[in-house]
């Protein structure tokens, strides 16, 4: 408390405000917490008892991971959605940088045009285009069954990556690009040794989305790669854990568990760029 | 703001009219096989098993498959559906299979009219294969579309009765019901309410208790999908409106809708050990083969029973028959393997061995005549009525159709929206869908 | 000569401008103006994907919009979502944006538990969902049973299935929380300081301090919503699936919209009709819709005052 002291009457009305806004914090947090905490309880019990209304497991079954782990193709979906994840991020971030930079920061004709159509097909479900795109990969290219049709697009600039990317350029002042400038820096410099570092926090941000968008993806992954479970990426390999002839709960929440861990971790090591991230989606440009 | 034009779409449409417009094109290959079948090659064969007992016996017979041809390997994939198996073979990829097969028999008019599968009639013919010989009739009925035979079956369900022993005998029950108007009576006795839920329920009904749905029930009726000129019998053939009353009524009987959806939505998953017939919420249970080993897996502390589904009371001469459904296995059209293709599949579908071990594995029903009568067949008499049931001349399976499976889950749609009691008008309702089937199939053609 | 100079300078800074666009405008021309116009095209032919597309003329959309059965339900649920569910997630986020604001203690810890299940993967926070809500065995109603209240079906019942959607999309509110909470810390607290001299109640301060100076914001947030609402596909097909047990593995196909059609969406009829029917034209129809809808309310977006997404310049 660094205020004055408040006298006594207004000291208790802090007092109970403070336990109500806490009481309602901790609501909120049991509603956001104990799904996940159901989920790992549940992905320790026996198969049997994962059917029944029990909370607990009567016995810990930590050989759930181990099974699930062991499961055949687990490894490749990891493998496979790192890939997506991992190359898909890297290209998306070269693509759309030069973009971004050019739209935020040169003059010329067309640019606002631009700037909308970027936003439109930010805004654009990918099932609109899906049909002519898949029978482009899969009958043109015969690359149906592999992660490509899901990677290569992303050499050619992200729309969203670029709307972000743009909104926190346009946060960086025009006079450091003009003092590059002067220097006798080409454009290329400027972005590479000025704008480049300066970005670093907007470049993590729409990496971590690029990243957490792939990993989540399960339409992309549905379309192009259903017909082959080497190229399955864990989004979408995880619905067959509830195929029909073989439900273990216990194994499914496990699966789960595991699913959704990276995911978070990767969230507390970056937790900082990721929030800044969202802000900038909805803030002013 | 300014300079945004009115209508971003249509700035879109204009910039987007500049693009080329290219169509793909495909032609569906010939049936002109030429590959060696002595010649070591390797196929790639799809299946939908995900089991994992399941998957191991399928790469068993692919085992014995391989010693027994060793020029030939077969690469399998498993926990393939129906729409991954239409959409590989239409992107006809080069890393589509050779040997294919599917779970949906009604999806068998897709695959024969549309190329999807390779018209098998010539190599059976070179193989001087005698197919009615071999394979019961509802089975070749369920492989083949307006004369196209391209797919065999590869084992087969078929759907009865399952009722607890146990439980009969408490009610005084001393044989499984034959008719439907027994099974009302049988259905009540067996039902012990309590409050606004049940004790025991005799039945569930409902099109959601899990395998009783609208085509499992029709099987037990006489009655025609399709008419002579391929459109929708549904509003006018009485078995329809027949099955439809009487679900209704034995729903009211019961207990209403609403009180058995309540009590429906405490079961257990239907793949699981809590399954409502294990743990005895329901005394009796409309089912596949595949119940039997499922219940006693799960250590059921009841005798269970088993026995053909009850028929119409004016059919009684039928009694026996069932719904029969089951895997079939046909040839990708773009597959360059085709006689070593050919080769796999009369295998799996008509070699005794092969199909009589691979039943014994995954216990369904074989589905030739030699290994029906096997002595190698794990048999006892519970399952036996399910072999009965597959054999029974009167059994059937919903007929094959250009849109596969689709007219089904329309009159499947229908049931949900008249046990509730949202449609009154039963006639006018069944028009409607004949109707939409219609449409949907002259949409499809 | 000056001339010349100026008009090469002006030729390299054209080109320069198109190089560095050149990712996107191979992008743009590619993956979107190309498979747009090749949608339009395929709306008017009848292609299942084996041998050449023939012409149909408006007989897809007819099919579509009169005779499609799974259309309109699609429309409809679409509209249910717009108006309950895009509304609970505003003002569900905006709620929980004002507590976090509020909450003095442990502040950090706070935040994170209640942005981390926006995280968590759809289909993994489906799975979960669906489990939870299990209507024999979740722990969801063994509680609501416990408390002697009516246990619904949830996902197994078409009364049900949005409501236990938006109970998802709830639970995964943090984005919105974010964006709210750094609005709120943006209202200048002078304004709060004054209204609280001229005697202003909580509720007043909030009226007509909090509400006026983030309403761009909440347009934001609705609008967003709304398009987002237009993509709908994971999770409602997802749960779907899992619910009605009927999943890729059991060789069974699927019929989105378990139950009744009640989670039917407009992108889960692009992949019924083009991915499971293998219709393609029908389902470029249904895909143009979503267009025209996804682009109207894009357009509304950018048009909208306060400069949400400011197009042109700052």
């Amino acid at each position: 408390m660094t205020r004055p002291a408040p006298s006594p009457p207004g000291r208790r009305t802090a007092l109970l405000h403070w336990i109500a806004v806490h009481a309602l914090g901790v609501a909120a947090a049991l509603f956001f917490t104990l799904p996940f905490l159901f989920v790992v309880l549940t992905s320790l019990m026996s198969d049997q008892q994962a059917l029944t209304r029990d909370l607990v497991p009567d016995t810990w079954q930590w050989d759930n991971y181990r099974t699930v782990w062991d499961t055949p193709g687990f490894l490749t979906w990891w493998r496979n959605t790192l890939l997506y994840a991992g190359l898909g991020t890297v290209l998306t971030v070269v693509s759309s940088l030069p973009v971004a930079y050019a739209l935020a920061k040169f003059r010329f004709r067309g640019r606002n045009l631009s700037v909308m159509l970027v936003i439109s097909m930010m805004m654009l479900p990918p099932q609109v285009v899906v049909i002519p795109m898949y029978l482009f990969w899969a009958k043109q290219l015969d690359l149906s069954g592999t992660l490509w049709p899901l990677i290569v697009p992303m050499a050619f600039g992200d729309a969203f990556s670029i709307f972000l990317l743009r909104q926190f350029l346009l946060t960086i002042p025009d006079e450091y690009l003009d003092a590059a400038r002067v220097d006798g820096c080409g454009e290329l410099r400027t972005l590479l040794r000025v704008v480049l570092p300066m970005a670093r926090p907007g470049i993590a941000a729409v990496a971590l989305f690029q990243f957490f968008y792939a990993w989540n993806d399960y339409f992309g992954p549905q379309i192009y790669t259903s017909e082959n479970p080497a190229a399955w990426t864990l989004s979408y390999g995880l619905e067959s854990f509830k195929g029909a002839h073989h439900t273990d709960w216990n194994l499914t929440m496990a699966a789960t568990v595991l699913v959704m861990a990276p995911v978070i971790l990767v969230f507390f090591f970056a937790q900082k760029a990721f929030v800044e991230g969202v802000t900038l989606t909805g803030t002013k440009g | 703001m300014p300079g945004i034009p009115r209508n971003a779409a249509l700035v879109l449409a204009a910039t987007a009219s500049l693009a080329l417009l290219t169509t793909a094109c495909t032609g569906s290959s010939g049936t002109g096989a030429t590959d060696d079948p002595n010649a070591g090659t390797t196929l790639t064969f799809w299946h939908g098993w995900s089991a994992p007992a399941e998957v191991k016996a399928v790469r068993a017979n692919v085992d014995r498959f391989e010693k027994a041809h060793p020029n030939i390997k077969v690469k399998v994939v498993g926990n393939i559906n129906d729409d991954k198996l239409n959409q590989a073979l239409r992107a006809g990829g080069s890393n589509g299979p050779d040997v294919v097969s599917s779970f949906t028999t009604s999806n068998i008019g897709t695959f024969c009219s549309s190329g999807a599968f390779l018209d098998l009639e010539p190599f059976i013919e070179k193989s001087g294969l005698d197919l009615e010989a071999t394979i019961p009739k509802p089975m070749l009925d369920y492989t083949r579309f307006e004369g196209t035979r391209c797919a065999l079956p590869l084992l087969g369900d078929a759907y009865g009765l399952y009722y607890n022993k146990d439980a009969f005998e408490e009610a005084g029950i001393t044989r499984p019901p034959k008719t439907w108007s027994e099974f009302s009576e049988v259905a009540e006795k067996l039902t012990e309410p309590r409050g606004d839920t049940y004790e025991r329920l005799g039945f569930m009904p409902n099109y959601h208790g899990y395998e009783t749905v609208v085509g499992h029930y029709m099987s037990q009726w006489d009655h025609a999908y399709f008419d002579a000129d391929g459109k929708s019998n549904i509003a006018r053939d009485p078995a329809f409106a027949e099955m439809f009353r009487y679900q209704k009524k034995l729903v009211d009987d019961l207990g209403g809708f609403a009180k058995l959806e309540k009590y429906r939505n405490t079961f257990g998953d239907e793949w699981g050990a809590e399954h409502p017939f294990h743990t005895g919420q329901v005394a009796m249970q409309l089912d596949g083969e595949w119940r039997l080993g499922m219940a006693r897996d799960a250590g059921v502390d009841f005798e269970i029973g088993t026995a053909p589904l009850p028929v119409a009371d004016d059919e009684v001469d039928e009694y026996g028959k069932g719904f029969l459904s089951g895997t079939i296995m046909g040839i990708a059209p773009q597959s360059k393997k085709q006689n070593a293709a050919w080769e796999l599949v009369k295998y799996m579908t008509t070699d005794t061995e092969a199909v009589v071990s691979f039943a014994n594995a995954i216990r369904n029903v074989p589905s030739t005549f030699e290994a029906l009568e096997s002595p190698d067949l794990k048999t006892d008499p519970a399952f036996k009525t399910f072999l009965d049931i597959a054999r029974h001349p009167e059994s059937s399976t919903p007929p094959a159709s250009v849109n596969g499976s689709t007219y089904q889950t329309t009159l499947q749609d229908f049931g949900y929206q008249y046990e509730s009691g949202k449609v009154k008008d039963l006639d006018a309702g069944l028009a409607r869908t004949a109707k939409q089937i219609d449409r949907d199939i002259e949409q499809a053609k | 000569m000056p001339t010349h100079t100026l008009r090469a300078k002006h030729r390299t800074s054209t080109l320069r401008t198109l190089a560095f666009l050149s990712p996107w405008l191979v992008g743009f021309g590619v993956f979107f103006a190309y498979p747009l116009v090749s949608t339009l095209y395929f709306s008017l032919m009848r292609y299942d994907g084996f041998g050449v597309p023939e012409f149909r003329g408006a007989g897809n959309w007819t099919y579509v919009f009169q005779d499609y059965p799974m259309f309109w339900p699609a429309l409809r649920n679409t509209l249910w979502l717009v108006l309950v569910m895009v509304t609970c997630r505003v003002v569900f986020g905006l709620g929980i944006g004002l507590l976090v604001t509020r909450i003095k203690t442990a502040t950090g810890v706070f935040r994170t538990l209640f942005y981390l299940p926006y995280l968590a993967p759809p289909v993994a926070a489906t799975l979960a969902f669906v489990f939870l809500l299990n209507p024999g065995t979740g722990p969801v109603n063994s509680a609501l049973e416990g408390l002697g209240l009516p246990a619904p079906g949830w996902f197994t019942d078409a009364a049900w299935s949005k409501p236990a959607l938006t109970a998802l999309a709830l639970w995964g509110v943090g984005d919105l929380m974010v964006i709210f909470m750094a609005a709120l810390l943006d209202v200048p607290k002078e304004q709060y300081e004054a209204a609280a001299l001229d005697g202003a109640s909580p509720w007043q301060r909030f009226r007509f301090v909090t509400l006026p100076a983030i309403s761009p914001i909440i347009l934001f947030a609705v609008v967003t919503g709304v398009i987002q609402t237009m993509q709908y596909y994971t999770q409602p097909l997802v749960a779907g699936k899992v619910a009605s047990g009927v999943i890729g593995g059991s060789g069974q196909q699927f019929e989105p919209g378990y139950p009744d059609k009640s989670t039917l969406t407009l992108p889960q009829l692009v992949h019924n009709l083009g991915f499971q029917r293998f219709d393609y034209g029908a389902a470029c129809v249904v895909a143009l819709v979503l267009f025209a809808l996804s682009m109207a309310f894009t357009a509304l977006l950018m048009r909208s005052r306060g400069g949400l997404i400011q197009a042109g310049d700052r």
